[in-house]
């Protein structure tokens, strides 16, 4: 015989493991993020665009035999004609090999995630993991503006500003109550005087108001040396400082220069397709951002941030120029930052004569070390995992 | 709303068990208990142990059988036992009555398994129970101490989870110990008369190429600490519990559906209960095409044991066997031939499984071998612990037999060996015909 038990239970015994699993999954989701990051394209989309991001399952590893000819596996085929030689299944990629494995979803067994967030949520998930206090203290300025504001009713106040209607209410609420307690009588024909406590003004009182809007010049080197791929970096990177800012800030204004032997502002699409010629004057791009700012962004009510993205290859009569260039503009800037696309190319190529006078020609990358503090950062990005390591440089997140 | 009471499933239990004492079956006493959909999938998560410790890797596996079944993609299974004395078995409100009935049937063909299979004698059905409940309180208790906490735990249940497999997979061997073994090498020494043991290194650790990392990492590495070895422990018992189950999956389910459809057939029941008998006996007995269907290829193994010599030899066949001698004794020619089993593998030039060998005269014994060769725990690979030196380098080594090993995991597992053992891994495979080192 056999026992029978009917025995509810109120706990949900999964529920912790759950949670923690799914823990785990936005981890590698905040993970695959980072990768996405330098291959979306998107700076100045709205908020509102949708993109996947796949995140790989956490998987449980195990010694496994390969999937191979060797490793032969048996099936039953009752009542079907089966052959040696004979071709089953579906064709199978063959599998991703360790260190080759760009492709998700290929392996068995390997479980994908897909999941859609826009690109606020996106930002979102990207910088709540930076240590926002301390970079709100060092790159932030908000301008401040006072405003008057209304700030609900007073007993007192100047004439213009009495509130009849709020008076009206005081003197029906002392009506009523003296009906209740029996010392007026409505159907007497007595007039219910006003009377000075019923007075009401309205209150106006000064608000301070944070100005949070920010300019961002993104200023690139368009010129020859400048190939697509160098471009594809620079424009990840910039995408993700857009995102940052616009996170940031309440409006965020973008102006896109590009430069090569002279400066000139363009939209996006220009700015990262625009067929690359001729030389490279960097302080033209600078120079450009300036007159702008004359312009149009006072530094009293914009935060304004300036971004220069090249390779480094600048005319050496230029250097000097630059450098001072650079110097102003940081003066008026909240964060400005240097980048440079490529690896760092050293010093072997000394130009024998330079319009300076015979002294080996230094490249930008070491002439902007000597501006190099907070506000002013340099970083080089090598390849697209660079993009996120440079971005917590410049803006001061735990790596 | 369910179709049946419980004085109903008392008066079908009665029945069945007098009929199961007449096939001179014998089981530990079955508690089943009811429980709904949502619990039943809890179970399905913690491997059916009502008290087993807690890990995230359950809440994974809980919420893909909680989308697969909300998608429709499979549907619960009918019954869950668990090899323990009582056995505990688990019954879902949502099913109809005549479910109940086989699984009430089959849970008692489970039972007797367990009690009489040989690879089952050392796996402490009386104890099984409140072993798990205190290890799920020890685990329980390292998560909320605050010099421990729930990270540490998971990363140590994380790293012995990737080698839970590593252990011996004969049950019934006493695992003796170094001091042990040493003696009996000693002897076998001492009393050598013809020389052939006098290279043998007496110092060396271990004395025996040891299959079971987790108890040789657990017992060898000083610098663990108390509650690390204590998980490590853990983890090592549970799956020496679980692998008699993985040894037996062929035998196991091949006699419970014998002995449901037979108990069934003898039990009067109404004939529109009969009709989803069979509905269901023939669902979880068919052959699934291109792949090997546990159950199906157990019953028609015992059922062609029965026709040919009788049940008493199949009696037999369940206490002693495991799937590997099973197949070995009883799978033959005419059986291979009537299943029509093939063997396949992945061949990556073309990007397609292909057909090797297909049962025939000449190669069914080839088909059979290959078939020993991926039941049970024979699809998972060997690695074998080959020294402890002095510095403390661990000399791991896979036992090559023709497979190659997925390098990729590979690599991950050797990662977490690492994690575990403090000192330096060595681990060595052969891959492509050549000797490769992690």
């Amino acid at each position: 015989m056999s026992v029978f038990k009917e025995h509810k239970t109120i706990a949900d015994r999964a529920a912790s493991d759950r949670s923690r699993h799914r823990h785990k999954i936005e981890k590698a989701i905040k993970e695959s993020i980072k990768d996405v990051v330098a291959e979306e394209s998107i700076i100045g989309q709205s908020g509102k665009k949708k993109i996947r991001i796949p995140v790989k399952g956490i998987k449980e590893h195990r010694f496994v035999y390969g999937v191979n000819e060797n490793n032969k596996q048996v099936g039953s085929a009752q009542g079907k004609e089966v052959k040696e030689g004979q071709r089953i299944g579906h064709r199978r990629r063959r599998q991703p090999e360790d260190g080759e494995g760009n492709n998700p979803g290929n392996a068995p067994g390997e479980e994908m995630y897909e999941i859609e967030m826009s690109l606020e949520e996106l930002a979102g998930y990207l910088f709540s993991d930076l240590d926002l206090p301390e970079l709100e203290k060092k790159n932030f300025k908000f301008t401040t503006q006072e405003k008057m504001k209304r700030k609900g009713k007073r007993p007192y106040g100047i004439r213009p500003r009495l509130s009849k209607k709020d008076t009206i209410k005081q003197k029906i609420k002392r009506k009523k109550a003296a009906v209740k307690a029996g010392s007026y009588d409505p159907e007497s024909g007595d007039r219910f005087a006003f009377h000075e406590s019923d007075l009401r003004y309205k209150h106006i009182a000064p608000v301070i108001k944070t100005n949070t809007a920010a300019v961002v010049f993104f200023v690139m080197d368009v010129s020859g040396s400048m190939d697509s791929s160098k471009k594809f970096l620079a424009r990840s990177f910039f995408f993700l400082l857009y995102q940052f800012l616009n996170h940031k800030y309440s409006t965020i204004n973008v102006v896109f220069v590009s430069h090569t032997a002279e400066a000139h502002e363009v939209n996006e699409e220009q700015f990262f397709t625009q067929v690359p010629n001729g030389g490279t004057l960097v302080s033209t791009g600078l120079k450009k951002v300036e007159e702008i700012i004359d312009k149009r962004y006072h530094p009293n009510n914009w935060n304004i941030y300036t971004f220069y993205c090249g390779d480094g290859d600048n005319w050496a009569i230029d250097n000097q120029e630059s450098l001072s260039a650079f110097k102003r503009l940081k003066e008026i800037n909240q964060a400005m930052c240097y980048t440079e696309i490529g690896k760092l190319q050293g010093h072997r190529e000394y130009s024998l004569f330079t319009g300076t006078g015979g002294t080996p020609e230094r490249r930008l990358w070491d002439w902007t070390i000597s501006i190099e503090d907070k506000d002013f950062k340099r970083v080089r990005l090598k390849e697209s995992k660079d993009i996120w390591p440079a971005f917590k440089k410049l803006f001061g997140g735990r790596t | 709303m369910a179709d049946w009471s419980m004085e109903e499933l008392l008066g079908w239990d009665k029945e069945i068990c007098s009929l199961g004492k007449s096939l001179n079956l014998d089981w530990y006493p079955i508690e089943y208990e009811i429980c709904d959909y949502k619990e039943m999938m809890g179970h399905m998560a913690y491997t059916g142990l009502p008290t087993h410790y807690r890990h995230w890797s359950y809440g994974k596996s809980f919420d893909r059988i909680q989308t697969e079944y909300n998608l429709g993609m499979s549907g619960l299974p009918y019954e869950m036992i668990i090899n323990s004395n009582p056995s505990i078995s688990y019954l879902m409100t949502e099913n109809p009555m005549a479910t109940h009935i086989l699984t009430m049937a089959h849970c008692v063909g489970h039972s007797d398994f367990f009690k009489n299979n040989r690879m089952f004698s050392e796996t402490g059905a009386d104890t099984v129970i409140d072993k798990f409940k205190s290890a799920g309180k020890r685990v329980r208790k390292y998560m909320e101490d605050p010099n421990i906490g729930i990270d540490k735990v998971e990363s140590i249940l994380d790293s012995c989870h990737t080698i839970r497999y590593q252990v011996p997979r004969t049950p019934g061997l006493k695992r003796r110990n170094h001091k042990q073994l040493k003696e009996y090498y000693q002897s076998l020494i001492l009393n050598d008369s013809n020389g052939s043991w006098n290279n043998f290194d007496i110092n060396k650790i271990p004395l025996e190429p040891d299959t079971n990392l987790l108890a040789f990492i657990a017992k060898h590495d000083r610098y663990l600490e108390e509650w690390e070895r204590d998980l490590i422990t853990i983890v090592e018992q549970e799956s020496l519990y679980f692998i008699p189950q993985a040894c037996t999956k062929i035998m196991n389910e091949g006699w419970a559906c014998m002995m449901h459809e037979k108990i069934v057939n003898s039990l009067d029941i109404p004939d529109n209960y009969f009709l989803s008998f069979i509905r269901l006996h023939n669902q979880v007995v068919r052959p699934h095409l291109g792949r090997i269907n546990p159950y199906h290829l157990g019953f028609k193994i015992f059922k062609y044991i029965e026709k040919n010599q009788g049940f008493e030899e199949c009696l037999r066949a369940r206490e002693t066997h495991s799937d590997e001698t099973f197949i070995k004794t009883y799978l033959n020619e005419e059986l291979c031939k009537e299943l029509n089993l093939f063997t396949y593998s992945f061949n990556r030039r073309e990007g397609y499984n292909k057909i090797i060998d297909v049962a025939g005269k000449e190669s069914w014994q080839r088909v059979r071998d290959d078939l020993i060769k991926s039941v049970g725990l024979n699809s998972i690979p060997v690695v074998i612990v080959k020294e402890l030196r002095k510095d403390g380098t661990l000399i791991l080594e896979h036992e090559h037999d023709g497979r190659d090993l997925e390098l990729s995991e590979a690599n991950k597992v050797f990662e977490h060996i690492n994690r575990l053992w403090h000192g330096e891994v060595r681990f060595t495979t052969v891959i492509e015909d050549e000797t490769w080192e992690f």
